[in-house]
């Protein structure tokens, strides 16, 4: 009565015992292939694997049919899993400096060239939020302390300027300029990346954060121009300011983008919709980070001098070139990559 | 296993493969695991900093920690087959939703994301999502169709058999021989299956259960030791029945701790 085998059941010692050797000897092979990202199997290995991961398939349909073993299914299915991980993956990576060429020469451009219309999306936001901020502080001065939180405004604009530039220079050495260069790029980057992801999740979360950023902007802007010092807010903002915030617009740009996969995704499915996005979205990310560290540094040193070292027109005309190379690299149409 | 919260995938071998999502409990300490390596490198690239001259000492060591803060877990992620040293040793690892090795973009993505999911505090937001989602994804895992899955490496089984030798009361030639011929493949399956998944019933149901069936067995094959508990005949007689399973034929011998009567746990 034992020896006859029912229908549909399997005899489960028999079956770990003929086939347990190649199922560790595939995970002897798994362990290989992830432990050593960039080592080759070889021909024979390589093929090797492939076969076992096959049987293991169909090891792990037999043992679905015919057992309800939780313990043999797990295990059988983690290695199946694993196998198809490595058997149907994508090209094996390349080179780092290799990929990183690609992404300043090709990559970065095209995603935000291909995106213009989210980045065109974000920068309207930023600047309807700025204009609103211009347009009600000079309509009303008194809007400028109900709209810029009250940390910031502790002189007027004209006693500041008098302040710093007659007093001595902020940044007296290297080490000051590199240190606070080192805590501006670090906070900004977290900032837009949390900018980012807001706008990823929520998308209006990311639309508010650039519409605010950019009335507090404007707000500020605008108590410059009441008091009659503009040229000084130019060459303090503008030269790291021609970097940082297009690097913001293009941090939520890159979220709108996400977040209109993720919660619009038309007639895709979800996963296909983010799968689409995903290149220009982590692309628009990785140069917001890039950018942001190249305007921390400037923040940091240049825009730190008073117009004793370096007269406002020269910083104002540096603010304009920043500006113009950045857009000028990633959306001018293809000729020579000149600011890369 | 948890089937109703794991997702299915289809290779084109026709097997389906399901991904099981990995707890709160294992992602927490392998996340803790990280990021104790994380803050050791992070000492040692601000000492080995300090000691570089002027200005750039502050600027290389905020670069690298930088990179190292958002470029750990991208690196160990797409290099490594979505195992952290933490995940490797919790025995977990981030997948793409499809079951296919997470891409570069996606382990980006979700690991800005992070920013979101540890707010306000301690990761709290990414455990509520962690916890509301039926797969078990934080906010940084949905943004990215990514997924954290457990992986079973060892065979349980073999240490669950070899722990059912020790109850091994049953093993009499007369009762060895009585059970092989009147306990059949498919019975046998779910006994063993029944020790298997025993842990997982609380006290009440696992020893209603096992008295039940241990109360069967105590008819079927004339058991009339009145001091074995209803789990001591279910694990003596799975002792009995697989001596050698998924062991190596060596253990079959070693088998029998001499049995007396009530040798339970």
């Amino acid at each position: 009565m034992s020896d006859a085998r029912p229908a549909g059941s399997l005899d489960l010692e028999r079956f770990v015992r003929e086939r347990r050797s190649r199922w560790t000897r595939l995970e002897s092979l798994l362990d290989a292939v992830e432990r050593l990202p960039d080592h080759e199997l070889g021909a024979t290995r390589l093929l090797e694997l492939v076969r076992l991961y096959r049987q293991t398939c169909s090891d792990l349909n037999e043992a679905r049919s015919g057992t309800a073993n939780a313990a043999l299914l797990a295990r059988l299915n983690t290695l199946a899993g694993r196998g198809y991980r490595i058997v149907y993956r994508r090209s094996h990576g390349r080179r780092f400096t290799e990929e990183a060429r690609e992404f300043f020469a090709t990559g970065a451009p095209l995603a935000f060239r291909r995106e213009r219309s989210y980045v065109l999306a974000a920068a309207t936001a930023f600047v309807l939020g700025a204009l609103l901020g211009l347009g009600a502080v000079i309509a009303d001065p008194a809007n400028a302390e109900r709209l810029i939180p009250p940390q910031f405004h502790t002189e007027s604009p004209r006693a500041r300027v008098e302040r710093i530039e007659a007093s001595e220079e902020r940044i007296s050495s290297l080490e000051e300029a590199a240190e606070f260069s080192s805590f501006l790029f670090s906070h900004n980057i977290q900032v837009s990346f949390l900018a980012f992801s807001l706008g990823a999740l929520t998308l209006i979360g990311g639309a508010w954060i650039l519409f605010y950023n950019g009335v507090l902007l404007g707000a500020v802007a605008a108590s410059y121009l009441i008091d009659g010092v503009p040229a000084f807010f130019m060459a303090w903002v503008g030269p790291h300011g021609a970097l940082e915030l297009p690097a913001i617009v293009f941090g939520g740009a890159a979220g709108l983008r996400l977040g209109s996969a993720l919660l619009l995704p038309g007639p895709l499915a979800t996963g296909t919709a983010l799968r689409r996005a995903l290149p220009s979205v982590w692309r628009m990310l990785l140069l917001t980070a890039v950018v942001l560290v190249a305007a921390g540094l400037v923040e940091g040193s240049f825009s730190q001098m008073t117009a004793r070292t370096i007269p406002y027109p020269a910083k104002i005309a540096v603010a304009a070139l920043l500006f113009a190379g950045l857009l000028g690299w990633l959306f001018a149409r293809r000729g020579a990559p000149e600011a890369a | 296993m948890k089937a109703e919260r794991s997702r299915v995938v289809l290779t084109p071998e026709h097997v389906l493969i399901l991904l099981e999502p990995a707890g709160l409990g294992s992602r927490f300490v392998a996340f803790s695991v990280d990021l104790a390596l994380v803050l050791g490198a992070t000492v040692v690239v601000s000492q080995l900093a300090s000691a570089i001259p002027g200005g750039a000492g502050a600027v290389v060591r905020a670069l690298v920690l930088l990179i190292l803060n958002w470029g750990y877990h991208v690196y160990f992620e797409v290099r490594h087959q979505g195992q952290s040293p933490g995940k490797r040793i919790v025995g977990i690892r981030v997948v793409d939703g499809r079951g296919l090795p997470l891409g570069l973009e996606q382990s980006f993505v979700r690991n800005v994301v992070r920013v979101i999911d540890a707010l306000p505090i301690g990761y709290a937001l990414g455990a509520i999502a962690c916890h509301l989602d039926s797969r078990r994804r934080r906010l940084g895992d949905i943004a990215a169709d990514t997924l954290v899955v457990r992986e079973r490496r060892t065979l349980d089984l073999e240490r669950r058999a070899s722990r059912a030798r020790a109850w091994n009361s049953l093993r009499t030639p007369r009762l060895v021989r009585l059970a092989r011929h009147r306990v059949g493949l498919e019975e046998r399956e779910l006994l063993s299956a029944l020790c298997l998944r025993a842990d997982a019933l609380d006290d009440a149901a696992r020893v209603g259960l096992m008295e039940d069936v241990g109360r069967h067995y105590r008819e079927r094959l004339g058991i009339d030791d009145p001091h074995l508990s209803g789990e001591g005949v279910v694990y003596g007689l799975a002792g009995a029945l697989f001596p050698d399973r998924l062991g190596s034929p060596a253990a079959a011998g070693r088998g029998g701790r001499s049995p007396g009567p009530g040798s339970r746990r």
